[in-house]
């Protein structure tokens, strides 16, 4: 079995020399069949004897110099050259084969691509995977006293945040797949459109643990790139649009995630059961204390898995008359709500949340968000309007399933929520406890979008849409779409897909 | 060594680590605009009070005097800083001169001159140092010695004799025997520049780790307990850092070469402890001591526990034995102004001195200490090495008065050379570990 194994393989090698023109250098191999290094070194011996002709041999040789000084060399040469440099050494060298191919290129460097490409390819797996470069599972040695902290990066789905919205869905999906049938396939290429993606989720990571939620709803990279487009904030809530979708949403989805501990009530409870544990503790937290109406908290659990609902009940106090206005539009989730964060953070955040959808239409979601901002009854916006600077901008934010949650909160209260508790889905930034940016769609309610929205908005340098202290929240923008991020920022509703496009350009000139 | 399954055979050998390198760490220090007198000033007084110690048993009768309080022909001790007057260094105010005469520059890579005279200066006040003992193109400015002498009659101080700090101390080499157990260094990868080969990286990077060769060749490679990487790691296109913005492709061009260094120290830091140290062409500080490699430059190999990234000097201490090395910096200040006759007579010029760059901050950048001189060398290592030199020397040297025994080492550039060094941990020996690629004749 072994040897029919061997003949299987030595087959191959030769199809992929002879035919592929391939480099198949034994560590390549032996990364490749998941075979140890020895092992692949036997290999390409047999392959060598079976095959005398037609192909070139690259042999490592290694010994003890002959020479004064001592002196351990290790050489590469070709087969011809083979005797020849046995004469160098003092002694018995040790011979292996170390490559076979086609031919011998000019520049010795091409025998290491095909290595190095396989390598990076490891490299950049997610960053939970141990694959056999990251444990070295292949050499001869053991070293048992290596350790590979991996806690830091919790998530092992990736969640390409930055990448357009649409083809998020289907990646995250992809990733997730790939990364279980590395184990146990013989051939275990990483080469996963998931590469792109882990890049992104390394730096991620947390985001992509905390957006455990999506992983629930199956969407989980859409739902904070399209909580972009929540943003609610006057004018730019809207700006999220889709194009930019991802990134804006990972834009705004950072100052979402920093939600203060506000004392304004976020409809988190939905929210949070939706959400994996990581994800927003903070989020859930204020989640929790300001889910008030079950009514909501139903709506937001239909509505949507992933995003946090923001429940403004809390605001009762504060904004009594804006409750009882709102509550009647509840069912429209302004979004705008959210974004009114008290500062004139930027409405990303808003845009983010609450109107994208749920589901996985990234462009889609983001203008509908839009959309529905606009279409928002001037109701809650006057209201809003009334607490907060925030625009009413609408609902934008919103997702239409989503329990009309009116955060009117924004504008110079941190918590001045407005009456109709509204949820949004925002796209929430935060940097988590290891200084990670993580984004992520949740729900939430004004206040905390609010208090995001403050925390966010010193940072936050194109905070267009103050509406959504979330958006602003997500000033930061998220280190891996800094381009993104600044679409997002400028983003207004009706203009969201334009900016990107303006942004292409600007940056177009100014490389040159 | 134990021996497995036929996958893992070997075991690799382990030993303990300490690092030393807390005094190169600037964590603490404040910069409050202060110059760098301050740091000559603790120098001085660091040194002085051990000299006096030390001059007190070389010339017992002989009065030790401060420069201001020299007299014409009375036979006495001094105890200053040297300073070396050069003709040819360049210097920022010729650029402000009114004249401009021509300065001749002759060899940009050395600035000696026969008419360089040193200086001797303490707090009073400074003396000029004449006669034949005293040859100015050993010393460089920033040493402390006492010298014995006497006034002359043109003021100046003629010498008689030079008393150097000499070794410091050192602890014990444990003697016990013990199995083989080999540390290697290597500097210069220069990864990412073009005239590095990445093909003879990675044949170290499989050697050392345990993918090539055959079973001894593995059980050698087994025994390797720790890898030191001495500086100049990255190799950035030198046209892209120039001050100017950059184009988005340049920017990959400038990170390329770190992620593949990552990718490679990966490989490394996955099978035995790795220490990395920045060099003159790192992306670390310009200003000895440099500081360690930031971790986020490599992400994927900062998630072992193997892996450090280290300042430069770097000082650790592997089974109780004592290491002390650079990225050269050093001795390649020393090479430019003044002469010996290999890379290893500065060396044991430096812990002679017992100060590892004497030249800063004259010559060579340097933090502005306050209070206190990171360089000054405490205790004498049991190994001293100085990465990326030209060519592979060591030797070991007996001096000092305990008799210590240093065994110094010159590791080449690996881009160059292809050449790593290998020190075996039981007894001291070194010996070159070379890869070659060449295939055409």
């Amino acid at each position: 079995m072994a040897q029919t194994q061997t003949l299987a393989l030595v087959e191959e090698i030769e199809s992929l020399v002879s035919d592929k023109l391939q480099v198949v250098s034994y560590k390549w191999l032996s990364r490749n069949y998941m075979i140890s290094s020895n092992e692949a070194k036997r290999l390409l011996q047999e392959f060598v004897e079976k095959h005398d002709g037609g192909l070139e041999v690259v042999y490592a040789l290694s010994g003890w110099l002959k020479g004064s000084h001592p002196s351990y060399h290790i050489r590469l040469v070709t087969g011809p050259k083979l005797a020849e440099a046995q004469q160098e050494f003092d002694g018995n060298c040790s011979i292996q084969v170390y490559s076979v191919q086609a031919s011998i290129p000019k520049d010795p460097a091409v025998l290491w691509n095909a290595e190095f490409i396989q390598a990076e390819e490891l490299f950049k797996q997610p960053w939970s995977v141990d694959n056999c470069l990251r444990d070295n599972r292949f050499c001869g040695i053991s070293s048992s006293f290596v350790q590979r902290n991996v806690d830091g990066m919790p998530v092992v789905a990736a969640t390409p945040l930055t990448k357009a919205s649409v083809g998020i869905g289907q990646t995250k999906m992809n990733v997730l797949q790939p990364q279980k049938n590395i184990a146990h396939d013989t051939i275990p290429r990483a080469d996963l459109k998931s590469e792109d993606v882990v890049k992104d989720v390394k730096s991620e990571s947390n985001g992509t643990g905390s957006t455990g939620v999506h992983d629930q709803v199956n969407k989980p990279s859409e739902d904070k790139e399209k909580v972009v487009p929540a943003g609610k904030k006057k004018a730019q809530s809207d700006k999220s649009g889709s194009s930019t979708g991802g990134s804006l949403a990972s834009f705004w989805g950072r100052a979402s995630a920093k939600p203060k501990p506000s004392s304004l009530p976020v409809e988190s409870s939905n929210a949070v059961s939706n959400h994996s544990a990581t994800e927003d503790a903070q989020a859930s937290a204020r989640e929790a204390d300001g889910s008030g109406d079950d009514d909501n908290q139903d709506v937001t659990v239909r509505r949507s898995s992933n995003r946090k609902r923001r429940v403004v009940f809390d605001f009762s106090d504060e904004d009594e008359d804006v409750v009882s206005l709102s509550s009647p539009e509840l069912p429209k989730k302004q979004s705008s709500q959210d974004s009114k964060q008290k500062d004139n953070k930027s409405s990303e955040k808003a845009t983010l949340n609450s109107d994208t959808k749920r589901e996985n239409k990234p462009m889609a979601k983001e203008e509908k968000s839009s959309d529905e901002k606009a279409n928002q009854p001037f109701q809650e916006e006057l209201s809003v309007i009334n607490k907060c600077t925030n625009n009413g901008k609408s609902s934008s934010e919103k997702p239409q399933s989503c329990a009309p949650d009116i955060s009117v909160n924004k504008d110079s209260t941190k918590n001045a929520a407005p009456g109709s508790p509204k949820r949004r889905k925002v796209m929430k930034t935060r940097i988590d406890e290891r200084g990670r940016e993580v984004t992520e769609v949740v729900w939430e309610g004004e206040e905390t979008e609010a208090k995001k929205a403050d925390k966010v908005a010193t940072k936050k340098s194109e905070n267009n849409v103050s509406t959504n202290s979330v958006n602003s929240s997500s000033g930061p923008a998220t280190k891996k779409t800094p381009a993104v991020v600044n679409t997002t920022g400028k983003g207004s509703k009706k203009t969201v897909n334009k900016d990107p496009k303006q942004g292409n350009i600007l940056s177009f000139f100014k490389r040159v | 060594m134990g021996m497995d399954s036929e996958k893992n055979s070997l075991c690799r050998l382990q030993c303990s680590y300490a690092s030393l390198d807390e005094v190169f760490e600037i964590g603490k220090e404040t910069y409050r605009g202060q110059q760098y007198s301050q740091i000559y000033f603790a120098r001085l007084h660091l040194m002085r009070t051990l000299l006096y110690s030390l001059v007190s048993q070389w010339k017992p009768q002989t009065p030790v005097c401060t420069v201001l309080g020299l007299e014409q022909g009375k036979e006495c001790v001094i105890v200053g800083t040297l300073y070396k007057h050069m003709k040819l260094k360049p210097c920022i105010l010729d650029e402000y001169s009114k004249e401009r005469s021509a300065v001749p520059l002759v060899r940009p890579h050395n600035f000696m001159h026969d008419d360089d005279y040193l200086v001797l200066e303490d707090e009073s006040g400074r003396v000029k140092l004449g006669g034949d003992l005293i040859s100015p193109s050993v010393f460089v400015t920033g040493i402390v010695v006492a010298l014995h002498g006497k006034e002359t009659g043109a003021g100046d101080f003629s010498v008689l004799e030079v008393l150097e700090a000499g070794l410091p101390p050192q602890i014990e080499f444990p003697l016990k025997s013990r199995e083989d157990k080999y540390i290697v260094l290597v500097s210069g990868l220069n990864v990412g520049s073009s005239d590095s080969n990445p093909l003879q990286l990675q044949l170290f990077i499989d050697h050392i780790t345990g993918h090539l060769g055959d079973e001894k060749e593995q059980s050698i490679a087994s025994q390797i307990v720790h890898v030191v990487i001495a500086g100049n790691s990255i190799g950035i296109p030198r046209g892209l850092v120039n001050g100017q913005n950059l184009a988005s492709k340049d920017l990959s061009r400038i990170a390329e070469p770190i992620k593949e260094l990552d990718i490679l120290l990966n490989q490394i830091a996955a099978g035995l402890p790795l220490d990395i140290m920045p060099g003159p062409n790192d992306p670390a500080n310009f200003s000895l001591p440099q500081q360690p490699l930031h971790r986020c430059l490599f992400p994927g190999s900062a998630a072992y526990n193997t892996f450090r990234s280290c300042t430069n000097p770097h000082s650790f201490e592997i089974d109780n034995i004592r290491f002390l090395g650079t990225s050269g910096q050093n001795v390649d200040d020393l090479e430019k102004y003044s002469d010996a006759k290999d890379k290893l007579e500065f060396m044991e010029r430096t812990l002679r001195w017992r100060h590892i760059a004497p030249t800063a901050p004259n010559t060579l950048g340097c933090y502005p200490y306050t209070d206190s001189d990171p360089f000054f060398i405490e205790s004498c290592p049991h190994v001293y090495f100085v990465g990326n030199q030209n060519k592979y020397e060591s030797r070991v040297i007996k001096a000092g008065s305990e008799g210590q025994f240093v065994r110094l080492i010159s590791v080449p550039k690996f881009s160059e050379s292809g050449v790593a060094v290998v020190v075996n941990l039981r007894d001291l020996e070194c010996h070159a570990l070379s890869f070659g690629t060449q295939f055409s004749s």
